[in-house]
């Protein structure tokens, strides 16, 4: 059992985090972060990538997608600009969260609401674009409740298998590596 | 509900209304609604009520179902239980884990993520 | 306690149907059906055929009134529409205009 991996306060990464096991991080990540356990992003931490895990939760902030196994807390004092994706999801009074939040097993929102905001758009840049779509005249009721759900398009979220399937290929990348050295 | 009486209405749980639902005061709602919500207190959808329209309000808590946008001065707070698909927009939304939601939330603030500094 | 209470100052347009106590204090337009009581406050102002139980109408009522039990207006109260209930009283300083069938 792996044991939980620590990137400390102070600490910069620039470059993906792949592994198996915890991961607990108080520095800055720039880059995805794709683990096999619990992810815990700590007050001071920062995230500039997608963050994939078991069960991630967020004190710090986060520009990028948020994808748990089991589940997706974003805590009191954190900000999340990305989209949160699990069975499971918590967002505390006094967090800040932009953009798409689904639990598992609920159908997208429909089809022409998308696009304005996608992980591009937001990583593009600080500043949040508004959808031209954002008047201020009522407009027609968000989903079609009698519709099916979603479209397959939505379905390349990638469900559980992605990230042991990744963890065996940072194992096999590492090994590749070791034998060229 | 501590508001005066005469203020705050209730649609209880076997009343459904297909229509409009507009004006002044909270509403709580037990029953269901298909229309669009629009009121100056707080709207709360309770467990076992549903509103399949666009909701405005001054504050907003949902442990019921919302099929809609819902746009909000105040805090919205979904509870565990509660069925949510639409755009939220609220000075802060919450979440409890256990809802069941298809959400996006449209919430201003920057992120400092702490690269190069910026000169104020 | 009513299950249904529309406060002063709420407006309700399209149909209402219910199966519990129907209290109204704003304003309705369209159309109520509940199997209990209805109940129309002095401030409430209601367009819409109504079928209940009972109607009781302090405020005002425009539109036609099916009631199994009653209905009655009260001082103050206006209601202007046919009515069909076995039972019908309109207190001194109410008004009310339209048809009266009272076999039901």
């Amino acid at each position: 059992m792996a044991e939980t991996s620590l990137i400390s306060r102070g600490t910069v990464v620039r470059g993906n985090v792949r592994g198996s096991g915890a991961l607990e991080i108080q520095g800055r990540v720039e880059g995805d972060v794709t683990v096999t356990g619990d992810v815990l992003l700590g007050e001071a931490g920062a995230i500039r990538g997608n963050v994939s895990g078991e069960s991630l939760t967020i004190l710090g902030q986060v520009q990028g997608d948020l994808r748990g196994t089991e589940a997706v807390l974003v805590e009191r004092g954190a900000k999340v600009a990305g989209d949160l994706s699990a069975p499971k999801i918590g967002i505390a009074t006094g967090a800040l969260v932009r953009g798409l939040v689904r639990t598992d097993g609920e159908p997208a929102l429909a089809a022409g609401r998308r696009g304005a905001v996608t992980g591009q758009a937001m990583r593009s840049g600080g500043s949040f674009q508004k959808s031209p779509a954002r008047a201020e005249a009522p407009k027609p009721a968000a989903v079609e409740p009698d519709s099916e759900p979603p479209p397959a398009k939505e379905e390349r979220k990638p469900p559980p298998p992605v990230v042991p399937a990744l963890s065996r290929g940072t194992r096999a990348k590492k090994k590749k590596s070791r034998e060229q050295e | 509900m501590a508001r005066h009486n005469l203020e705050s209405s209730v649609l209880g749980p076997t009343t459904r209304l297909t229509g409009r639902v507009s004006g002044d005061g909270a509403l709580r709602v037990e029953g269901s609604i298909k229309g669009d919500l629009s009121v100056s207190g707080e709207a709360d959808i309770a467990d076992g009520g549903s509103v399949e329209g666009n909701l405005n309000a001054a504050a907003l808590e949902v442990s019921g179902s919302l099929l809609g946008d819902a746009n909000v001065q105040g805090p919205i707070a979904v509870r565990s239980g509660a069925v949510v698909r639409g755009e939220l927009r609220g000075s802060e939304v919450s979440i409890e884990p256990g809802s069941r939601i298809s959400v996006r939330l449209e919430t201003e603030f920057e992120l400092d993520l702490g690269g190069p500094a910026r000169r104020r | 306690m009513a299950g249904t209470v529309i406060g002063e100052g709420l407006t309700i347009e399209g149909d209402v149907t219910s199966e519990e106590e129907v209290v109204i204090h704003g304003n309705l337009r369209g159309k109520l059906t509940t199997s209990d009581a209805v109940t129309v406050g002095s401030t409430g102002v209601v367009t819409a055929d109504i079928t209940g139980s009972s109607l009781s109408v302090a405020g005002q009522v425009t539109g036609d009134v099916t009631a199994s039990e009653r209905i009655d207006v009260q001082p103050g109260g206006k209601l202007v529409g046919d009515i069909k209930a076995s039972r019908f009283t309109i207190a001194d300083g109410a008004s009310f205009k339209g048809n009266v069938d009272m076999e039901i």
